[in-house]
């Protein structure tokens, strides 16, 4: 499609398509990657593993020209290179998609995929570039309008579309940086054929996610990262997903733990046939004190849409709400904050945090007015030892409450937004996502914490996509397709397979009946 | 914590740069370094250094308001017009601040209820009110204002100052509080750093941003009636084109056009640059087009050096190892 069949077969079976030869990366104190070598072969599905700040992101970024390493040497089939910029590394065949897809909203599909093509000339034929937009999508088994803006794209379609970029420039090594973490398990799915797919076609992967399970059903070879250093390589098949958490974080963890029930008695929020018009509708549960409520379900079901009408930010238009037995109108987030109901939001960097700003003025700023002297000025003092508190009570890592949350790492962020909204006295918790892009050591500390309020009497809703982090964690979890409620499961019942049978529409004989006991 | 270092290193920079330009120009003139001219440097633009405040917190709020200048024109031009009707002066001053206020109630109706953007919004305010003031005075300049008006702009009342200049000073210190110690002014920073977090934080975005321009809209007002009280007389393209100087000093002053970041204390420093360093260049008989030149460089300057240093800070970082 573009010409640029060069070099199709170039890679040999003996000599890695990629080594990394003994490289080293310092920013300022920090010893991002310290004498790290491995090998990528044509064909091979290499994992990835560590917690942030592991040093997994330095190494992409010196693959891909963003940094140049200290020391050491970037081999691309048997030959040292220099990779000074993203345009050098695409010229030597290597492309990398991010968690976060980086498409350009107001330009449509079809022009987001070829948008790295600067030999196309000045003058565009839109029917040529719409055609082979087409086509490359239609071979990934995806149905995407490529006249459409990527503009309002679902994450797993705009993932798509970062595949379809990558493969119209003919990469022989893709990076895949956490590329799963915004799908759900049906679409991680999709996305693994194609991924098995490339790797038929010799193209060699780089891939990098926090989800255990994925890699162990993906890749070929692991490596395990911790502190900046390389901690261990091994086939897949003899790694264990425990003895790689172990590497990881130097400590055993048992992710799989599940929380003890709660008593269901008190009643706080009960919801009938809630809607939004054109999003949700037909939304019924009971959510009762001390109960972990999950929300299961496919990217789009409408999970986020029913916390966002709880909270009022994109209010419901039908069905009621029951607040400790009282009708409620919910019409905005300070409608929602003065009835107790907090929401903390899937989007930390965008809708969560105000990012430049210190973790101290995050935490407060909801009830900000609780902090004012009497002429109306903010006691800092005051907002600095509500943070401090949380932060030994959260265990958030940082030297100070000062700290800009922007230098925070994905789960001290999660932290922080979790003691906002824990500042607010709430009665109902809404966790959209709580453990996203999130370390494996801080997920179970979250997911203690989440167990924790529960046990102090908040109502606790989970919307999550980790399907097994939605098991270990909630009484009972609603499953919703398509703006609709499919079933709301019992612990004793809900495990993976009746929860992915409720999500692709299959519905459970028992389970239809949305308030329960 | 590094956001404040690198804050208060902008200002020293700032204070650098004033004491080297006072230098210097204390060096050329010998008249440069007295009372009488510094009062009298502050004095020729203290109405866009009061408009310059507010406009400081309207650009951290991550707004703009273009209409300030045409905003003084048409709060002078209804107070010479309705004192020309017959109105006694302290009700034409009153209406003048109420013209004000409610041009700033239309703006905020169309950026905060409406949702547009303020740079197209307060473009049109921009056309939109000079054309009142210009129909308002056709070509007239009116003036023969009472006495007790006319020092209020040009009679020293505490030691050199004016009432224009203490004005400044009061409204500087209030200002400041607001921005660094109210809730209102931390708000201010959340909405310009990131509106969509204030949103989903139950801050009411919309009253943020009115206020911003409410209170942008009413101290230049303010402003409008001190330059008249300075002049005399009124025209109906009076302060035309003073919004581009003063957005020039605020961002000047450190404050991001991004919205989120700066503070008062730069844009005070700021102004007193450009002040002086305008004075220095008209007292080396420069011309006002290249002090305008010189003033341009400068805001380019401004923003390209913190840039260029920390790129030479993080190589200078990376390469010791």
């Amino acid at each position: 499609m573009t010409g640029a069949e060069d070099s199709a077969d170039g890679a040999t079976a003996v000599a890695p398509v990629l080594e990394i030869r003994r490289v080293a990366k310092r920013f300022d104190a920090t010893q991002a990657l310290d004498d790290v070598s491995l090998s990528l072969h044509a064909g091979e599905i290499h994992a990835l593993l560590g917690e942030n700040g592991a040093g997994k992101s330095t190494l992409i970024k010196i693959i891909t020209g963003v940094h140049q390493p200290d020391r050491g040497q970037i081999m691309l089939a048997a030959r040292s290179v220099t990779i000074r910029s993203a345009a050098d590394a695409q010229r030597l065949g290597i492309a990398a998609i991010y968690q976060e897809p980086l498409l350009f909203p107001d330009l449509n599909v079809a022009e987001n995929i070829f948008i790295s093509h600067q030999d196309r000339g000045a003058v565009v034929s839109w029917a040529q570039m719409f055609h082979e937009a087409e086509s490359i999508l239609a071979e990934l088994g995806v149905a995407l309008d490529v006249r459409s803006p990527a503009r309002g794209l679902t994450l797993a379609a705009q993932q798509s579309v970062e595949i379809a970029k990558a493969i119209s420039l003919n990469v022989r090594i893709l990076i895949m940086d956490e590329p799963t973490a915004s799908l759900s398990a049906h679409e991680v799915q999709e996305l693994f054929k194609l991924v098995r797919d490339l790797k038929r076609q010799g193209v060699a992967i780089l891939f990098v996610s926090h989800r255990m399970e994925e890699v162990f059903e993906i890749a070929d070879k692991v490596t395990v990262f911790r502190d900046g250093r390389l901690i261990s390589t091994r086939a897949r098949l003899e790694a264990t997903p425990q003895g790689a958490i172990a590497d990881m974080v130097g400590r055993e963890i048992d992710l799989t733990k599940t929380r003890a029930t709660a008593a269901r008695t008190d009643l706080v929020l009960s919801v009938s046939a809630l809607g939004r018009q054109g999003v949700f509708e037909g939304v019924t549960f009971d959510l009762h004190r001390g109960e972990v409520l999950g929300f299961a379900g496919l990217i789009g079901a409408g999970r986020t849409d029913v916390g966002l009408a709880l909270f009022g930010i994109e209010p419901a238009t039908s069905g009621t709400i029951l607040l400790n037995d009282k009708p409620v109108a919910i019409r905005s987030p300070r409608d929602g904050m003065k009835l107790g109901i907090a929401y903390v939001s899937e989007d930390r960097r965008q809708l969560g945090l105000v990012l430049p700003m210190s973790i101290f003025a995050n935490v407060t700023l909801p009830v900000l007015r609780r902090y004012l002297n009497r002429f109306g000025l903010v006691r800092t003092s005051l907002e600095r030892g509500t943070a401090d508190a949380f932060r030994a009570r959260l265990a958030i890592r940082a030297p100070s409450v000062d700290l800009e949350v922007a230098k925070l790492s994905g789960g001290n962020q999660q932290k922080v937004m979790l003691s906002k909204w824990l500042n607010t006295d709430p009665s109902i918790l809404i966790l959209d996502e709580p453990t996203r892009g999130v370390d494996v050591g801080s997920k179970a500390e979250v997911h203690a914490i989440i167990a924790q309020l529960a046990t102090e009497g908040i109502g606790i809703i989970v919307i999550s996509s980790d399907l097994p982090e939605v098991l270990a964690l909630s009484d009972r979890v609603l499953v919703m397709r398509e703006g609709r409620q499919m079933a709301i499961l019992d612990r004793a019942e809900a495990n993976q397979e009746t929860v992915m049978t409720a999500a692709m529409g299959q519905r459970p004989a028992n389970s239809l009946d949305g308030s329960a006991p | 914590m590094s956001a404040l270092e690198r804050l208060k290193g902008w200002e020293a920079m700032m204070l650098a740069l004033l004491c080297a330009i006072v230098a210097l120009n204390g060096v050329w003139s010998p008249y440069f370094l007295s009372v009488g001219n510094f009062v009298n440097l502050f004095q020729l633009s203290i109405e866009k250094s009061i408009v310059a405040l507010t406009m400081a917190l309207v650009i951290i709020g991550g707004e703009i308001d273009l209409s300030v200048a045409s905003v003084m024109g048409l709060a002078a031009c209804v107070m010479a017009w309705t004192f020309h009707e017959g109105a006694p002066m302290p009700l034409a001053v009153l209406l003048a601040l109420a013209a004000g206020a409610l041009a700033g109630l239309n703006n905020a109706f169309w950026i905060a209820k409406v949702g547009l953007p303020s740079l197209a919004v307060t473009l049109a305010g921009l056309i939109g009110y000079r054309g009142v003031a210009r129909i308002l005075l056709e070509d007239r300049a009116i003036g023969g204002f009472p006495d007790w008006f006319n020092t209020l702009g040009q009679q020293a009342l505490i030691g050199p100052l004016t009432a224009a200049i203490l004005i400044f000073f009061l409204l500087f210190v209030f200002f400041a509080i607001v921005l660094h110690g109210s809730a209102f002014g931390r708000l201010v920073y959340v909405v310009g750093s990131n509106v969509q977090a204030a949103r989903y934080s139950g801050v009411r975005v919309g009253l943020v941003k009115s206020a911003l321009f409410v209170g942008s809209a009413f101290v230049a007002a303010l402003a409008g009636i001190l330059y008249a009280a300075r002049l005399g007389s009124v025209r109906g393209d009076m302060a035309e084109g003073f919004e581009l100087d003063v957005i020039t000093a605020v961002l000047l002053g450190g404050v991001s056009i991004f919205g989120g970041k700066g503070n008062l204390v730069g844009v005070g420093l700021s102004l007193l640059v450009i002040l002086n360093l305008r004075n220095g260049m008209g007292l080396a008989n420069i011309t006002g087009n290249t002090q305008n030149d010189v003033i341009g460089g400068l805001l380019i300057l401004s923003v390209l050096i913190p840039n260029m240093w920390q790129d030479l800070h993080n190589k200078w970082k990376g390469r010791e190892t």
